[in-house]
């Protein structure tokens, strides 16, 4: 085995495992699949990962020839499809035996899939947190401003990401508008308007990074299941900033 | 009537998961199954809340582990690792109404921190509506998380041979 092909294959499993881990997949999966894809190229891999850098070891059996690398971990939206796809490709490699070039082809296929389209996802969006207020005992007049109020949230969200805002402050605005937007139902004189005002916020829950925290505490990966979990709950935290300003602005209409 | 409620509340909770599903990027496969789980995960735990007299966080760690079991055997079917259809089947059970009243709370406390009778009972109704939130959260990670541990074969292997690719 030479040090060129222990190279070329250390150079993938490090984008492999840093589009993974950027893209919201929980730790001991993507150590376990880019293990597999070790294995199935006749190497052995060892990974070590913290929030924003992995660093890994890809060496032959005995441990002769080997290469290690530090990689960062790039921050990408959430994305379900690549978790799916990226897992899926490694047992592909695992049960065909398929060559480093053919695996390299294949994960380029994957992650130039396009996104599901924006404003597909801001109606989405809208629909679920106006369900959400049924869920809670709003009435029709309560669903639809939660509605309208989680559209032009989430609109600003989406604007604010794209313009690479600071992500903290992208919540904290978010979390203003849509809580500023939806506080109409006070003054429309709406019955279950505080509950209007309570979920047109929900659809900012971090819950990818709270439950991939706590997949990866119960896992071993305690270091970094603490970072996402802490990651989470500042996300949490610039939430309910966001909606106090909306809070302390008509506070004493909710009294 | 109770049959009514229970299927809009399992619609509404359906219909809820598929949009916050939607954020997090999920492949188009998964939709149907997701709408399932949490449809069933929070009609159950509806029931067990209006019908049994489950206090929330229990029955919330019930139907998390419903949901959890359930995507054991429908991840299988598309290829698609568990925490791509439990997470957002999990998010119609967040506990909104606990979370904002926990910050209504806060801050009514500090509107009347000089009045000490006031500021306790706000400082009381933080603690309580943000101990409940807590509770539920962690329970709903934990029940899904459950069957992860039980079927681990089988969960590790969900995306084996995948046709998507």
């Amino acid at each position: 085995m030479t040090q060129e092909y222990i190279i070329g294959i250390a150079n993938f499993i490090a984008r492999y495992l840093s589009y993974m881990l950027g893209a919201g997949v929980h730790t001991s999966r993507v150590v376990r699949n880019s293990k597999r894809i070790g294995t199935a190229l006749g190497v052995d891999v060892s990974i070590h990962t913290s929030q924003k850098t992995a660093t890994l070891t890809v060496s032959d059996h005995d441990g002769q020839v080997f290469s290690t690398k530090v990689v960062d971990i790039p921050a990408f939206p959430i994305s379900f499809e690549w978790n799916a796809d990226l897992s899926a490709l490694s047992w592909a490699a695992h049960d065909e035996k398929l060559s480093l070039e053919a695996i390299e082809h294949k994960f380029d296929e994957i992650i130039s899939k396009p996104r599901m389209n924006p404003i597909f996802v801001l109606f989405m969006a809208s629909l679920a947190n106006a369900s959400f207020c049924r869920l809670f005992g709003g009435d029709i007049w309560a669903m639809l401003i939660t509605f309208t109020a989680t559209m032009v949230g989430f609109f600003t969200r989406q604007h604010l990401t794209r313009r690479k805002v600071n992500h903290y402050i992208v919540f904290i605005v978010s979390a203003f508008v849509a809580s500023i937007c939806a506080s109409t139902a006070l003054a429309l004189g709406i019955e279950t308007a505080e509950i209007a005002l309570a979920t047109s916020v929900l659809y900012l829950v971090p819950g990818v990074p709270l439950i991939n925290g706590l997949i990866d505490i119960t896992d071993g990966h305690i270091q970094i299941g603490i970072s996402r979990f802490v990651n989470a709950f500042m996300l949490i935290i610039c939430i309910a900033i966001g909606m106090s300003v909306t809070l302390m602005l008509v506070k004493d209409s909710l009294l | 009537m109770i049959a009514i409620d229970i299927i809009s509340d399992g619609l509404f909770a359906a219909v809820a998961a598929m949009g916050f599903g939607a954020i997090s990027d999920p492949p188009l496969r998964a939709f149907p199954y997701i709408a399932v789980l949490a449809a069933v995960g929070h009609a159950s735990r509806y029931c067990l809340m209006n019908f049994l007299g489950v206090d929330i966080v229990t029955a919330s760690l019930v139907a998390a582990f419903i949901i959890g079991t359930g995507s054991v055997f429908f991840g299988r079917k598309v290829f698609c690792p568990m925490t791509v259809l439990y997470i957002p089947a999990l998010l119609p059970m967040v506990p909104g109404t606990y979370a904002y009243k926990t910050v209504f709370s806060l801050i009514m406390f500090f509107h009347e921190i000089s009045s000490p009778t006031k500021g306790n009972e706000y400082l009381q109704e933080m603690i309580f509506n943000g101990a409940v939130s807590f509770s539920v959260l962690f329970m709903l990670a934990v029940g899904a998380t459950i069957p992860v541990f039980l079927l681990r074969e089988r969960a590790n292997s969900m995306t084996r041979g995948s046709k998507f690719i």
